[in-house]
């Protein structure tokens, strides 16, 4: 499964940010993290085309002038 | 006159501008009680008394000599150890950065510093910010002043405690994930997480440039608004506060009649201790009483925010990190190293899913609210745990034991709102009970408001835990 974090995964994510990591604890981190994974892969969370990381300023910035 | 280290901030700019004190006086009495508390909390990691006492003498003779003075003349304050301060030692609770000298001061003690305080030392933090609980393997741990077997909440653990145990009137602490709002609840004290944007962050260690918030923990919320008045605005050293409203000290004074109050139906009344939620209970009645309309409002579901959360904090945090990572990794404590690994495990793709959908977060949050003006809700499921039942190693269960402690105070941080944190209750072991006023954004003049009518109601910011 595509979202799936496994151990494998982890340690080729660590070597590619250049960071040494076991494989015990790559097998940790793949536990730990897993849930929130899944939990932010679920499908109830659609980000459409055009949004950007900045979208959240205007947001923020409408709800202040109403 | 009544101890100074009774005061709350008002209460003692207000007795240093009438002369009723001078601001040696405090500093002494300050430095006074710090000796007798300090080896049972560990709250300070400097108390610069020399240091402190000159800068209080000068204050006087300014003071004397009719010099001009700002609100905060003659007031010694303490900050978390990562507000740097140029030629001080900012060790961020760390092995890493102990001895690290700053070479410029923060915009938020600049202006601090500007309204006439001072430095009396600095405080106990989470190593790096990145811990919830007040634990640290460098440091030695913080304690709760009400039980010294118990956490201070984290990571201002220092700021919590020493506000609490009257050390000192007020402090800055920071907020990322609920690192201003689990100290003021575990430590019966008044904390401010603000809106994002609203006060720079320049000049003080990151963890995460998108949550990070700085804050003030204090007595009362009036203290709250009164560093606000003096921290909150555009900086152009941080450009994320770049066309946030200016501070308006007439919105902390209006009544809470008109004012719409929401009381979630699910997730943060969900499974809470019986303190808790009776606390709950009662706040929301007082708020009716002093004149505020309850109603109750259905949050979107705020698992998929604390998620979204997670997911940017740790990329940031490890980024911002990776080169330690990369070469002192045994320097870091096994908990936060673990968690700095964690951070690893999230590619690229979910990181900006997690920030482009914030806005989108924002708005249906937003829309949940309609007409509520302020959200309450508990800051944790229960009062302040032992450090022995916290005391987390680098497991995977430790994610999840931290991620417990976080569920209701790190979705705010993601939804970059304002939430003010009043003591509100006490358990039958005399453990403070704090409660979270969540605002819309830039709201925070209006949770100030809100926070002082629930002050003038109850009495739980009164509170002094017994000496040690």
């Amino acid at each position: 499964m595509a979202n799936e974090l496994t151990t494998e995964r982890v340690a080729i994510l660590a070597a590619a940010a250049r960071v040494q990591l076991d494989a015990a604890s790559a097998a940790r981190v793949a536990r730990a993290v897993s849930p929130t994974v899944g939990r932010f892969s679920a499908p109830d969370i659609v980000v459409p085309f055009e949004v950007e990381p900045a979208t959240f300023v205007v947001v923020q910035h409408r709800d202040a002038r109403r | 006159m009544t101890d100074p280290t009774m005061l709350s901030l008002s209460e003692l700019a207000t007795a240093l501008r009438e002369r009723i004190v001078s601001s040696v006086e405090v500093t002494q009495a300050l430095l006074e009680r710090i000796a007798v508390w300090q080896p049972a909390l560990n709250a300070f990691v400097a108390v610069e008394a020399q240091e402190a006492l000159r800068a209080a003498e000068q204050a006087d003779t300014a003071r004397r000599s009719g010099a001009p003075c700002g609100p905060l003349h003659g007031v010694p304050l303490a900050h978390k150890d990562m507000y740097y301060n140029a030629g001080k030692p900012a060790g961020c609770g760390s092995k890493i950065r102990a001895g690290w000298i700053a070479p410029a001061t923060s915009t938020a003690v600049k202006r601090l510093e500007a309204g006439g305080s001072f430095r009396l030392g600095a405080l106990h933090m989470a190593e790096f910010a990145y811990g919830p609980t007040g634990h640290n393997a460098h440091l030695g741990h913080a304690h709760n002043p009400w039980d010294r077997s118990r956490i201070t909440g984290g990571s201002s653990s220092g700021s919590g405690a020493a506000v609490a145990a009257r050390l000192i009137p007020a402090a800055l602490g920071s907020d990322t994930g609920g690192s201003i709002r689990l100290p003021a609840h575990f430590c019966g004290i008044t904390g401010l997480k603000p809106t994002s944007g609203r006060v720079s962050r320049a000049n003080a260690m990151p963890l995460s440039f998108t949550l990070d918030t700085v804050g003030p923990l204090a007595r009362t919320a009036q203290d709250c608004g009164l560093i606000m008045s003096l921290i909150a605005g555009s900086d152009p050293l941080d450009p994320t506060t770049c066309g946030a409203p200016p501070w308006d000290p007439a919105a902390t004074e209006r009544s809470p009649s008109g004012l719409t109050i929401g009381v979630p139906t699910r997730f943060y009344v969900d499974d809470l201790e019986p303190d808790v939620a009776s606390a709950l209970d009662e706040a929301v009645a007082t708020f009716r009483r002093v004149g505020a309309r309850l109603v109750k409002v259905d949050l979107p579901d705020q698992t998929a925010v604390g998620a979204a959360a997670l997911i940017v904090l740790g990329v940031e945090a490890t980024s911002i990190h990776a080169p330690w990572l990369r070469t002192r990794a045994e320097d870091y404590g096994p908990q936060v190293r673990a968690r700095l690994e964690n951070g690893l495990a999230y590619s690229g793709v979910q990181y900006l899913e997690a920030l482009r959908w914030r806005g989108l977060a924002l708005e249906a949050h937003l829309e949940a609210l309609g007409d509520v003006d302020v959200v309450v809700a508990p800051v944790a499921r229960s009062p302040a745990p032992t450090l022995a039942e916290t005391d987390l190693g680098p497991e995977s269960s430790a994610h999840a034991a931290i991620q417990t402690i976080t569920s209701f105070t790190r979705p705010i941080n993601y939804l970059g709102l304002p939430a003010l944190v009043v003591p509100a209750g006490r358990t039958p072991q005399a453990l403070p009970i704090g409660l979270q006023l969540i605002g819309r954004p830039f709201g925070d003049e209006v949770l100030i408001a809100l926070g002082r009518a629930f002050q003038a109601a109850t009495d739980y910011h009164q509170g002094v835990p017994p000496a040690p």
